[in-house]
């Protein structure tokens, strides 16, 4: 017989397929170490970098390329022999295999890509990244004076021979140790890089963010145990970030390390906002424990780049939302991590775009530092929620980005200063595609109340609006149908404000309809005949077995 | 060995095939396309295996008289209570929940997402003036060449402002004997060799000033496309992660050299709000570059993106 064959062959199959799917992470550490920098090795790498890296990084390695002024953090300047991202001691030179690693898995939050052509294309071999690297030392002196190398020195930093494992109690006792450190200080008790009152600057001047160490994707060298280990023990050069090396042993750091891992936001992957039915009134405090019981849907935000004025250092790359619907009304629950709480707007501020809208100008997106004020009490927080007001037909929607002349979208836009103000803090509005700013609706149209909170680095606020209501331009919603709904939210001392904004495609909000009473009618039914059959097919075997041992 | 009974192979075979069917051919699928997911078997395809396998065996349990009794004897056999009260009881409740739950999954009301595919090339709208457009910097003209002798005798080279600044910076540090040489690049080399012997080539003119064409497209590329196609051409920019339908990957294939030129720059002058409606404009991030771009702007962008991605586009029809 075949079948055993087959079921072989089958579970064969099964276990490549099993091994294909848990493929190692591609290598960041070289195969053989950096080859003697020949003349021509260098030049072969001056060559990689004249077409790879210089419109970043400038001709002349000082981190002034075409490219650079745009860019937040702005990319590294060679000429300094200062490096971020090492396993060697505080101010040392970083490793051959520093830089190897960096250029080969890039700086994820940065625009520092991975050049590994194991993960992309046509990306750089290893001989080729070497060649890039010799090049790169050569604009710092630093690389060639030997008293200065990190290895022959004896300044590379090991990891601990028997790490602690990641488990409850590691974890715990690394809370400890952040406690202890005074982590919180500049990171915040929660991690949310909240814990300065003010921006801080680095060593060139430029305002930098504090770490909020629970969004993964933001963690430029690495969100592995080893790789946030290595950051505490090596500091962070030309960042306020220090070594904690004298003050914390080996193992207090590896215990921090697990406590700072196990504080990484896990995403959700859904693209449908369930909202839940429930009795009674729905809240409008943030706060309320009911909000505990509706379903998040993690959103992801993006630099506003599809138009000029074009943006792509957002600060704001996820919000949380949350829906609650009764018999009447629906309540959104948006919940995202901004560390300082803006609630000043001055309009004489707000950026003129007019240059930036030409074509052919000198580029159409905004400068990450001297265009627009990045500071507090400059402009204030915003968010909005964004729908399509026609009921989806087929896929059609309006365009993501605020629609079209010929189909309109409808925002619930909440502003933090409106709130210190008073006023109403959601107003609603519409617009008819990008060009022109939102359009508030007529007072009488306006039905949002809700609540907002400001705590730890995290805003939450509330939009209730009800179900249905009377205004053509208004979104309505109902149960069973897929409502399209994006975000556009606003970091004011990120210097957003207009246009310069972040922005989410387009995901669905979803009334949960209570299943009809005829499915469970159809469902008992199936089992009363399907029983029904059962037993009379037995009685009717018993009786023909009768029968024959009556004949017999 | 013994026998195998009738029932027992139908089982068995309604068993294999539905398993081979349901998740045998979505992992063997993983192995032809090398995609990182599964291909599911569509579930009318799956009813149609099913219902022939189905036919299948009726005929062979059906064909004879012996056959249709030794299928039925264990059936019998249950029902009678040959394999006990207990066995008997089980499958007598099982089957009727088995059917009640196939029953409630069948009528409950299932919401369905609605779909946002990717149409690869949408192409309903596309003007025919494009089809045979040509990439003015693919082959540069003979005055253009001659005109950037001239200037590179004169070591005055007009670039695009924005990498104008850049290269002064690197003049002023290196004082060079030539303002070309802070290119590391053969073609380059080979010009300015022959600039110095006063024996200029035109074709090797040509080559050199493709080269600097295409450096100027990858500044551009850099500073407009980057943030979301990504350094390499990948798709995978830092903006990338944020647009539900992706920054496409250049590198590809099926992507850029799959389409004539004249259709990339279509594309590129009229972004995501010029896609016919079955493309799902509303889900592009695409922008209309036009409103920002000039047309050299554009083609030099395109030049560099193609030669970023190692990629060369298709020929037009009738222009071979």
């Amino acid at each position: 017989m075949k079948l055993p064959e087959m079921i072989k062959a089958g579970a064969l199959a099964a276990c490549a397929m099993f091994a294909l799917t848990t493929q190692s992470n591609a290598a960041n550490i070289p195969a053989a170490p950096m080859p003697e920098a020949s003349e021509e090795f260098v030049e072969a790498g001056r060559g990689i970098y004249i077409e790879r890296c210089s419109f970043c990084h400038g001709l002349l390695g000082d981190g002034n390329g075409p490219a650079a002024n745009y860019l937040d953090p702005r990319p590294r300047d060679f000429t300094l022999g200062t490096f971020k991202f090492r396993t060697t001691h505080s101010g040392e030179l970083p490793t051959d295999n520093d830089l190897f690693r960096t250029v080969s898995r890039g700086l994820p939050g940065t625009a520092m890509q991975a050049f590994d052509d194991t993960l992309i294309k046509n990306g750089l071999s290893e001989e080729e990244r070497w060649q890039v690297i010799s090049y790169i030392k050569t604009f710092a002196y630093e690389f060639e004076d030997p008293d200065l190398d990190p290895v022959a020195n004896g300044l590379v930093i090991s990891l601990p021979d028997n790490p602690a494992p990641y488990t409850p109690e590691t974890i715990a006792r690394g809370a400890d140790v952040f406690e202890r450190a005074k982590c919180w200080s500049c990171h915040g008790m929660l991690g949310r890089g909240d814990g300065n009152a003010e921006f801080r600057e680095d060593d060139w001047g430029f305002p930098i963010r504090i770490r909020n160490v629970t969004h993964p994707w933001k963690i430029k060298a690495g969100g592995e145990v080893e790789d946030i280990y290595m950051r505490f023990t090596s500091g962070i050069s030309g960042t306020p970030m220090p070594s904690f090396v004298k003050s914390l042993d080996e193992a207090d750091r590896w215990d921090l390390a697990n406590y700072i891992k196990s504080l990484q936001h896990d995403l959700t992957s859904h693209q449908t906002l369930k909202a839940a039915l429930v009795d009674g009134d729905l809240p409008e405090n943030p706060a309320d424990a009911m909000w505990d019981g509706a379903a998040p849907m993690d959103v992801r935000l993006t630099g506003q780049v599809i138009a000029a004025p074009r943006w792509q250092n957002p600060s704001i790359e996820m919000v949380t939302v949350q829906a609650l619907f009764n018999k009447t009304d629906i309540a959104f629950r948006l919940t995202w991590d901004d560390p300082f709480k803006d609630v000043i707007h001055d309009e004489g501020q707000e950026f003129d775009p007019v240059e930036l809208m030409q074509v052919g100008g000198f580029n159409s997106y905004v400068e990450a530092n001297d265009m627009i004020p990045r500071a507090l009490e400059t402009f204030r927080d915003a968010i909005a929620l964004q729908f399509a007001v026609k009921p989806p037909n087929g896929t059609a929607k309006p365009h993501f980005f605020r629609g079209s002349t010929s189909d309109q979208v409808h925002l619930l836009v909440w502003m933090a200063d409106q709130v210190e103000a008073g006023a109403r803090g959601t107003t609603e509005g519409n617009a008819r595609g990008w060009k022109q700013a939102i359009k508030p609706q007529a007072e009488e149209g306006q039905n949002v109340t809700g609540g907002a909170s400001w705590d730890q680095g995290r805003w939450s606020v509330v939009m209730k609006r009800p179900l249905v209501t009377e205004d053509k331009a208004d979104v309505q919603f109902a149960p069973g149908i897929f409502i399209p709904m994006s975000l556009n939210a606003w970091d004011g001392s990120n210097g957003e404000h207009g246009r310069i904004m972040s922005l989410s495609s387009w995901y669905f909000v979803f009334l949960e309809a209570p299943t009809p009473s005829k499915v469970y009618i159809y469902t008992v039914l199936a089992f009363l005949v399907l029983g029904a059959l059962g037993l009379w097919l037995t009685r009717k075997t018993i009786n023909a077995k009768e029968n024959e041992e009556a004949e017999a | 060995m013994r026998k195998i009974g009738t029932f027992p192979i139908v089982v068995i075979v309604l068993v294999a095939v539905y398993s081979l069917t349901k998740w045998g051919i979505p992992a063997f699928s993983r192995e032809v396309t090398t995609l990182p997911f599964p291909l599911p078997v569509p579930g009318t395809l799956m009813l149609f295996y099913m219902t022939l396998t189905v036919i299948a065996l009726f005929l062979m349990v059906t064909f004879s008289e012996e056959g249709m009794q030794d299928f039925l004897r264990p059936i019998k056999k249950l029902l009678r209570g040959g394999y006990g009260q207990i066995a008997r009881g089980v499958v007598l409740l099982a089957i009727p929940l088995i059917g009640a739950w196939q029953m409630y999954d069948l009528t409950v009301p299932r919401a369905q997402v609605p779909a946002s595919l990717r149409i690869q090339h949408p192409s309903s709208n596309f003007p025919v003036s494009f089809e045979a457009l040509e990439n003015p910097f693919e082959h540069r003209s003979d005055a253009d060449v001659d005109a950037f002798i001239e200037q590179a005798k004169s070591g005055e080279i007009v670039f695009i402002e924005q990498v104008q600044e850049d290269i002064e910076y690197w003049v002023d540090e290196w004082d060079p004997d030539h303002v070309l040489e802070f290119f590391a690049n053969d073609k380059i080399d080979a010009f300015l060799a022959q600039l110095e012997a006063d024996e200029v080539d035109h074709e090797v003119a040509r080559a050199a000033l493709h080269q600097v064409d295409l450096f100027e497209g990858r500044a551009l590329y850099a500073m407009n496309c980057r943030a979301c196609h990504g350094d390499s051409v990948a798709g995978d920019g830092p903006m990338a992660d944020g647009f539900k339908l992706r920054p496409i990957d250049f590198t590809d294939n099926g992507t850029v050299e799959t389409i004539v030129v004249g259709y990339t720059f279509w594309r590129v002058t009229n972004g995501g709000p010029g896609l016919p409606t079955e493309a799902t404009p509303w889900d592009s991030a695409m922008p209309e570059w036009k409103l920002s771009l000039t047309e050299e702007q554009r083609w030099k962008i395109i030049l560099a993106e193609y030669n970023l991605a190692q990629k060369t586009p298709r020929i037009p029809e009738g222009h071979e």
